[in-house]
Parts: C-alpha cells; sequence; structure tokens
C-alpha cells in the first residue's frame, strides 16, 4: 500500500483498487487451479477405488485432463435450448460461480494475515454467501425450460434451504468456544495440537463438527447428496442443458465446492493453519499445513462419494430434520453446559480434548485394522493368468 | 388466500434416453412434482424380430440368434433353444453335456445377476460396487472365453450337446476363481448391501404381494422374491437339475415388507450363492465322454409344436416352436421374464417418488433386448 | 424410538465399513488392461508389462475368419451353415494342386477350386458356425481382432486372388478343352469302332 501510494504517486482509493485486483486474482487463480485439480483426482482416486486407472493419457499421470477438459468445454458450441429464458439462462452459471467464489473472501488460505478480509461477522457471512448457489442452481433449472432441470433445481432448493440449519446451528459450538463470529478469532481460539482443535474440544464438538461435515457435504451437493444432479435419475438435473463454456463454469463451481468444503471444516474444525509456537505465523509452513488439512478432507469427501448410495428426497429432509438438527441442537447445549462447569474446573478442559482425541484415535485404529482385512480379501487370487 | 393454487400434472419423458432405463425404454410419467401419478411403459424401441429371422435360418443357424435375445445370459437362451429343438428330434444328450451346459449357464447365470444387482446399485448411486461386480463378471467373461472363445455372445450350445470340450485345467481355474470370487462379492455386499442408505432406499418400496405376483405373472427372482418358492429347476427338473443340491431362495421381509425392491434384490444376491454351491457340485462329479449326440447336418424335426420352459436369470424362459418338416422353423415364439416384469410397473409406479421408480427398474432386472426381441 | 436409534447405529457403522472396504481397494491394483500397451495375445506377452488379475486371449478365440485355401474343397458346407449369408464361394473343377503349383507326389486330382472366396466382416457375427462345419478345418477363426477399415468395401476379405482366379478358370477351360479333345477322340474311336464292326 505504502508503495503503491509513495513511489507510484496513486491515490489511496486507487492504490485500494490495484490490491484489490490482485488478491481477487490470487484467490481466483488458487481456486480455478484447485479446482481443475480436485477434478482429475476425483477420477483418479475413483479410479483406483474402481481397479482401473482413471484418466492417465493427458500429460504425467494424466494431470493435465482438466486443461483438456476446459479447452474442449471453451471450444463448444454454446447453446441455448428453445424457449429459455435467455436472459436468467445467460448470467446462472456465474452466480453459482460468484457464490462459491465468495465465500473464500472469509476464509484463510494460510495463516490469519492471509485472509482476504477479516470480518467481524465471518461466520455470518460464510452461511450467508453460500446460500447464493441456491439460487443459481434453482434459476438453472428454471431457465433451461427442461423438466428435469426443474425439478433438480427444486429438489437442490429444498435440499440446502434445509440444509443450512444444521449447518448454522453446528456452528454455534466453535462459536461458544472462541467467542466470538470472526473466522481469524476462530482460528486462534484453536492449537496446533489434535487435541487443542476445535473438533476434538469436547463430544459436543466432535458432534458438531460431525454435523458440519455432513451438512456442507450436502450444501455441496454432494454423494450421498447430489439429489440434484442425481445422473440415474435426473439426467444431471439443472445442468443438463448446459454446454460449453457455461458448462465448465459450473463444473468449476461444483468442484471449487469441494475445495471450499475442505477449506471451511479446516479453518472452523481442524485447527486451520496454526503452528507450534516457534513457528507461529511463518507464511509457507501455514500455507502448507491449511492446504495438507485441506487436501485430506477434500480427499476424504472424494472418497465418501464413491462409497456410497444417494439418498431419497423425503429421507434427505429426515436427515436432516429428524438427526442433524437434534444433533446440532445437542452439541450447542452441551457445550453451553460444559463451558460452564468448566469454568469451575479449568483442568476439565484439557482433560475432555485429549480423552476425546484417544477415543478418536482408537477409533482410527479399528477402522485401519478393517482395511487391512478388506485388503487382505481382495488380494486373495484369481488363478487365471 | 382462499383462492387455491393451480396446479397440475407435469407430464416428463423417461427415456428412451435416460441412464436408468438400461438401454431403450421409455416411461411417459405424469407427476405431481416429486410423486408419479401415472406411468406409461413404451416398448419396442429395441424389437430387432429375432422371431421373425427364426423362420428363415437353418434350426441350427438360429442358436446365435438366441445369443441376442438377452446378452446377459446367452448361455441360457442358448440352452432354452436347443433344449427345445432336441425335444422335438428325440435326440439324447450326451451325460457330460449336460453336466457342461449346467456349468456353462450357471457361471452366466452369476455374471448376469451380477449386472443385475449392480446396475441396481448404480441407480442408487453406488458406482463403486457397480464396478468391481463388472470387474468379477470380467473375470467369468474370461472363464467363458475360454471354453468358446467368444465373450458376449457365446453360441457354446449347440443341438444335440455342446460345440466345444472343455479346456485342460479348466475346473482348476474356476475352482480358484470362486475361491476369490465369493470373499470378493460378499465383501461388495458388506459394501452396498447391507449399507443403512441403501436398505432404506429399496425396502418397503413397491412390496408385489405373492397373489398379484401371480396374477401379473411375475417369473425368476422377481417371483421369487414376492415369497412364491417357484423355481423351474426345482419344479420342473430338466436336464441335471434333479441329481444336485441346492436350495431356492425366497423373499423373507428381512428389512421391509414382503415382495419389496429390497426382496427382489436380495434373492438374486442368494442366487449367486446357490450357483456358487452348483457349480462346485458340477465340477466334482463332471464325467468324461461325449460332447455331442450324433444329428444330422439338415436336420428337419417331424411336423409339430413344442414349448420348452428353462430357468434363466431372468425367471421362466419359454421357447414355443412349430415345425412344419422344414429345415427352418414354420414359427417360433420367446417368452422372456422382463416383458412380464415390465406390466406391472404401471401399477407399481404409482404415488411412489421418481426415484423409487429407479429403484423398482433396477430391482425388477429388466433388460431392453430381451423385452423387446 | 428404537428404530430412530438404530437407525442412527446401523448408519454409521455400515458407513464406516464401507469406507473402509473403498479404501481398501483403492491400494489394490488396477484390472484394466491398457489397450495398446499390453499385447494380450498370450499369457507370457501379457504377463511382461500387465499386474492384474486378467486372462490372456485363449487359444480357441474367434477373431476375424481366415481361409487355408490349399485344403479348401469349395464343398460349400460354410455357405450353407453361416445364417447370415456372408460368405461367398464360386468354384470351378479343376487340378487344383497344379494350379496353385504345390508340389506333391501325387498325380493331380480334378477337385473343386474357389474362383472366389469372399467374406463379409462387416455382417460376420463370430458365431462359430462355418468353422463347425467345415469338413477340412480350411476356415478358421483367427486371433486377430483389430479389423478396422476406411472403407465398408475394405471389410470384404477376398481369399482367391485376381491371378488366381484367372489361373483357375484358365486352367479349368484347359482342362475343358483336354476333356472335350478326350471325349471327341473317344467318340470317334467309339465310331471307328463302331463302323469296324459294322
Amino acid at each position: 500500500m505504502n508503495l503503491l501510494t509513495d513511489t507510484l504517486g496513486m491515490t489511496e482509493f486507487w492504490a485500494n483498487v490495484v490490491i484489490m485486483l490482485i488478491v481477487c486474482t490470487i484467490v481466483f487463480a488458487v481456486f480455478a487451479l484447485m479446482s481443475g485439480i480436485t477434478s482429475w483426482a476425483e477420477r483418479r482416486i475413483a479410479g483406483r477405488m474402481q481397479s482401473r486407472y482413471g484418466c492417465n493419457r493427458v500429460g504425467p499421470q494424466g494431470i493435465l485432463q482438466f486443461v483438456a477438459d476446459a479447452v474442449k468445454l471453451i471450444l463448444k458450441e454454446d447453446l441455448i435450448p428453445d424457449g429459455a429464458d435467455r436472459f436468467l439462462y445467460k448470467i446462472t452459471p456465474y452466480l453459482c460461480l460468484m457464490g462459491v467464489l465468495a465465500t473464500l473472501v472469509v476464509l484463510p488460505l494460510g495463516s490469519r494475515a492471509m485472509m482476504v478480509a477479516d470480518l467481524n461477522v465471518g461466520v455470518l457471512y460464510f452461511i450467508s454467501i453460500t446460500s447464493i448457489v441456491v439460487i443459481g442452481i434453482l434459476m438453472a433449472g428454471w431457465s433451461s425450460n427442461n423438466k428435469w432441470s426443474l425439478l433438480g433445481g427444486m429438489r437442490s432448493a429444498a435440499q440446502i434451504v434445509s440444509y443450512e440449519i444444521p449447518v448454522a446451528m453446528s456452528l454455534l459450538t466453535p462459536i461458544l468456544i472462541a467467542g466470538s463470529l470472526s473466522v481469524g478469532d476462530l482460528l486462534d481460539s484453536q492449537g496446533w495440537l489434535p487435541w487443542e482443535w476445535t473438533a476434538f474440544q469436547t463430544p459436543f464438538s466432535a458432534l458438531a463438527f460431525f454435523v458440519f461435515f455432513i451438512g456442507s457435504l450436502a450444501e455441496g451437493n454432494r454423494t450421498p447428496f447430489d439429489l440434484p444432479e442425481a445422473e440415474s435419475e435426473l439426467v444431471s438435473g439443472f445442468n443438463t442443458e448446459y454446454s460449453g463454456f457455461r458448462f465448465a463454469v459450473f463444473f468449476m463451481a461444483e468442484y471449487g465446492n469441494v475445495f471450499l468444503i475442505g477449506l471451511s471444516t479446516t479453518a472452523l474444525f481442524l485447527g486451520g493453519p496454526n503452528l507450534p509456537g516457534f513457528l507461529q505465523g511463518n507464511p509457507f509452513l501455514s500455507v502448507a499445513v491449511m492446504m495438507l488439512k485441506t487436501i485430506f478432507i477434500m480427499f476424504v469427501v472424494i472418497w465418501l462419494r464413491w462409497t456410497l448410495p444417494r439418498f431419497r428426497i423425503d429421507q434427505l429432509m429426515d436427515l436432516s430434520w429428524k438427526y442433524l438438527l437434534p444433533c446440532a441442537l445437542i452439541a450447542f447445549f452441551g457445550q453451553s453446559v460444559f463451558m460452564l462447569v468448566a469454568h469451575q474446573i479449568p483442568a476439565i478442559t484439557q482433560i475432555t480434548s485429549i480423552v476425546v482425541f484417544i477415543v478418536f484415535l482408537l477409533i482410527m485404529i479399528k477402522f485401519i485394522g478393517r482395511i487391512r482385512t478388506n485388503y487382505k480379501e481382495q488380494s486373495i487370487p484369481v488363478g487365471l493368468n | 388466500m382462499t383462492s387455491e393454487l393451480k396446479t397440475e400434472h407435469i407430464t416428463i419423458n423417461m427415456g428412451p434416453q435416460h441412464p436408468s432405463t438400461h438401454g431403450v425404454i421409455r416411461f411417459v410419467i405424469k407427476t405431481d412434482g416429486e410423486i408419479i401419478h401415472e406411468c406409461d411403459p413404451d416398448v419396442g424401441y429395441l424389437h430387432r424380430g429375432i422371431e421373425k429371422i427364426a423362420e428363415s435360418v437353418t434350426w441350427q443357424g438360429f442358436v446365435p440368434f438366441t445369443d441376442r435375445v438377452d446378452y446377459l445370459a446367452s448361455m441360457n437362451a442358448n440352452w432354452a433353444y436347443c433344449m427345445a429343438v432336441e425335444e422335438m428330434l428325440g435326440t439324447e444328450v450326451p451325460e457330460r453335456a449336460e453336466y457342461i451346459r449346467v456349468i456353462a449357464g450357471e457361471l452366466n447365470r452369476i455374471s448376469s445377476h451380477l449386472v443385475a444387482i449392480g446396475a441396481a446399485d448404480m441407480d442408487m448411486g453406488a458406482i463403486t460396487p457397480f464396478v468391481q461386480l463388472l470387474r468379477e463378471r470380467e473375470y467369468i467373461n474370461d472363464l467363458l472365453e475360454m471354453i468358446c472363445g467368444a465373450r458376449l455372445t457365446y453360441n457354446y450350445y449347440s443341438i444335440g450337446g455342446v460345440n466345444y470340450d472343455l479346456p485342460e485345467g479348466f475346473s482348476i481355474k474356476v475352482m480358484g476363481f470362486l475361491d476369490h470370487f465369493e470373499v470378493a462379492v460378499e465383501q461388495m455386499h458388506r459394501l452396498v448391501t447391507y449399507n443403512q442408505i441403501f436398505i432404506n432406499r429399496f425396502a418397503n418400496v413397491a412390496a408385489v404381494s405373492p397373489e398379484m405376483a401371480m396374477d401379473y405373472n411375475f417369473v425368476g427372482p422377481n417371483l421369487r422374491g414376492s415369497g412364491v418358492k417357484y423355481d423351474v429347476r426345482r419344479n420342473k427338473p430338466y436336464s441335471i437339475y434333479d441329481k444336485l443340491d441346492f436350495e431356492i431362495p425366497i423373499g423373507t421381509a428381512s428389512v421391509g415388507t414382503l415382495g419389496d425392491c429390497y426382496d427382489r434384490y436380495f434373492v438374486r444376491v442368494e442366487e449367486i450363492r446357490e450357483s456358487v454351491k452348483i457349480l462346485r457340485q458340477c465340477l466334482q462329479q463332471i464325467p468324461e465322454g461325449e460332447i455331442q449326440a450324433k444329428v444330422k447336418n439338415a436336420i428337419k424335426p417331424p411336423v409339430g409344436h413344442k414349448y420348452i420352459r428353462t430357468e434363466t436369470p431372468r425367471g421362466d424362459t419359454g421357447y414355443f416352436i412349430y415345425s412344419d418338416g422344414k429345415t427352418s422353423p414354420s414359427r417360433l415364439k420367446i417368452r422372456t421374464g422382463s416383458f412380464t416384469g415390465m406390466s406391472i410397473i404401471p401399477e407399481l409406479a404409482r404415488n411412489i417418488f421418481i426415484a423409487d421408480l429407479v429403484a423398482v427398474i433396477g430391482s425388477l432386472d429388466i433388460v431392453a433386448p430381451e423385452l423387446d426381441r | 424410538m428404537n428404530a430412530y436409534f438404530n437407525n442412527i447405529k446401523n448408519g454409521i457403522q455400515t458407513v464406516f465399513e464401507g469406507m473402509s472396504i473403498s479404501l481398501a481397494s483403492f491400494f489394490v491394483h488396477p484390472i484394466t488392461i491398457q489397450y495398446p500397451e499390453d499385447d494380450i495375445s498370450s499369457a507370457e506377452k501379457l504377463k511382461e508389462t500387465y499386474k492384474g488379475q486378467l486372462g490372456p486371449m485363449p487359444e480357441n478365440y474367434r477373431g476375424i475368419l481366415d481361409v487355408d485355401l490349399s485344403i479348401c474343397t469349395a464343398c460349400q458346407l460354410c455357405v450353407k451353415a453361416c445364417p447370415i449369408d456372408c460368405i461367398v464361394i464360386d468354384a470351378v473343377k479343376c487340378d487344383k494342386s497344379k494350379v496353385q503349383g504345390t508340389k506333391s507326389e501325387k498325380p493331380a486330382v480334378k477337385t473343386r477350386t474357389c474362383t472366389r472366396f469372399d467374406i463379409h466382416m462387416g455382417k460376420c457375427m463370430f458365431c462359430a458356425l462355418c468353422t463347425l462345419a467345415c469338413p477340412t478345418g480350411a476356415i478358421v477363426h483367427t486371433k486377430v481382432f483389430e479389423m478396422n477399415k476406411y472403407q465398408l468395401q475394405d471389410l470384404v476379405l477376398s481369399f482367391v486372388s485376381e491371378e488366381e482366379k484367372e489361373k483357375a478358370i484358365k486352367r479349368d477351360s484347359e482342362l475343358k478343352v483336354e476333356a472335350a479333345a478326350e471325349k471327341a477322340a473317344k467318340a470317334a474311336k467309339e465310331a471307328e469302332k463302331t463302323e469296324e464292326e459294322k
């Protein structure tokens, strides 16, 4: 800032504009690259889970596949169906992308200093801006003049609106712990050790983490909640009629959403970019830690998609209202009571978090054991060659 | 606020190009939002006139066309037709040939059921089990390729026996495969069949009572899914099935109501296990000997007609043949299981979700080419 | 109430089990045969580059048809067996070994020789009925499965070349001339005989 105003003689306003543009470019570039790489990674991971390779022809290990796909999509004809609402049809993909991109404003790519804006109502902003996507999807469904698309759009509206509630409720727990609505404060309230993360603080915050993760999967239209696009039912739903660049934008928004799920879960529940005291604030390391955790969450999201079948629309609503919402409420009240108790006996906080973490570790050990047995079962030779 | 909102049913075309109709079938559905009000199946997109073709080819020459009737279970279709002609001619099939027929037929039954349950999984959005089950089917294709040289349209059965003998070491390879297969398929069931989301999708959906199943002329696994214990292999044994020890699985309403989608699906799962049992028995008992009875080059069955029923993966498949003593059939009619399954869909698809219609189609295991012939 | 908690319990358990299975298959080697790189024609060649579990192409694989004309007797059995009439055979009668230039100890026997043996691979449905009908094993399925062509007529395999066809027809007419001459000679002889008798 100083550099721009002093040496180049800009007014403060223009210097702000320049900085804004630079930051936007950086964020957008990271976002676009991540969504491209996610689409490649998804195909590779799905391939390996299904005993096949996935895309491995374009570039080393097929990593340039997303570039090839994008080029192909841009070169395709941009069709607008007969009878479509042309204006809405044209702007919808950008609205969807905007909803996803705007969320990145309050989410850190690295340490607290690397946020675009550390709003003091960051969490509220996050909850509200993600709802823009639903308007985009609904508009896409409506404007395509296709009944399948319309059904997809309606499903999506119902789904995202109802999942907003458990997600928002589950976010109350970390807000309670941090005592602030700012994402930066939420990051600061967590330490670098696993049992200092919000997710493992108390059994209640673990429950909230669980609800938040499932809810954000549903908001991101990922399997098992991919009803709006449900390939085998609605012929890919709201984006059936889209082609060419507009489809590419939808595609980017969809995979960007995966990145977003990873980023928000990491920042709000999994300790974000926090490092041990003496390394605190190291920009490279914090970006690395943040990205590592994000990529792990993204892997889990992809992994879930290729494991689970899809819900039916009424079961989806059941899950939201009958299961997740009570869980979120229990987590919120439980956490409040726990904090009251902890106020009297401060030692209890540390003990509970370590116990929760140990329980988590035990579950993981059992899980790894299951993976080993299943792996052994799968590698029984067939003896055909 | 007193005036009511004006609503209307929307008419949607599901198919002929729709990912969950498994081929080209079209459903014209009238829905009230997500709930189907009326469903009208439209068949005939894959009609190739196979029954008419029979009238212009020789008796042996029709065998490869039966492959195309049901491409997922070509062996069984071959079998039904060859049996019908053999009955007309009064040909005795050598014992070894009968054993080989059962082995090939049961392997093909397994591979067909794998596709059936895999496709049902995929319609529910679980793609990994589908691909994994298709991987197991690929091994079966390899085995069948070993005995007849083709992977999909086998043309393995001939009138009076089978075309080729089993290759050397075949039974060891099948045994090795079965050891792998039983474990792998069980794992796939843990991945999807016992999954709570999947159970919720399939249980209590589109239940067919035993009476209704019989009224609608259900056959095969669909009928047994409704709790009716009827299997042509047991009730009217043909070939060597009376010598073999196997169970007839029926729907038990383990998680929902009797005859729902999950029961129909689970009968297929159980049938795979029974087929594995049959295969093990046959491979142990198979005798040495001829594989082909003496049959003339130009077959001319005596004037008359014959109806033969066999148990193919899609149920009771019948071949009706009318011969007027010439070198090709005078009339041939094929009765298939998919067609009867299709006829119940308008009844079942009432007041269910669109997503449930997909489950119903998947659980009925409808194969378009068999439907239209 | 019980069903409610059972639903939760079973849901979590089965999802965890499912996730462990899909992750386990993540580590198993893919079974895809990478088509142009892996050679599936025999077990040894397949093992060089492929590490999956699938088997090689068997010996009796039904690929495109091939005809060994030196043992073909042009008996037309394959034509009759073919349900879709994709084989066409024209034949003349001549001493085949002489026409084809195969050296044989035996004196040339007059047999039928193909002047045209066409198989339309675009129509062929690989049912193997022709190979089963063939009494000499002249028509066989090869292990070749790559048969892409740019023109439809390129899919028609002609096993008798123009040269051979002409040779056979020439030889046939030669033989016919010879036979006619022989016949004429015989007739003349006979006529002489009868005349003498008279």
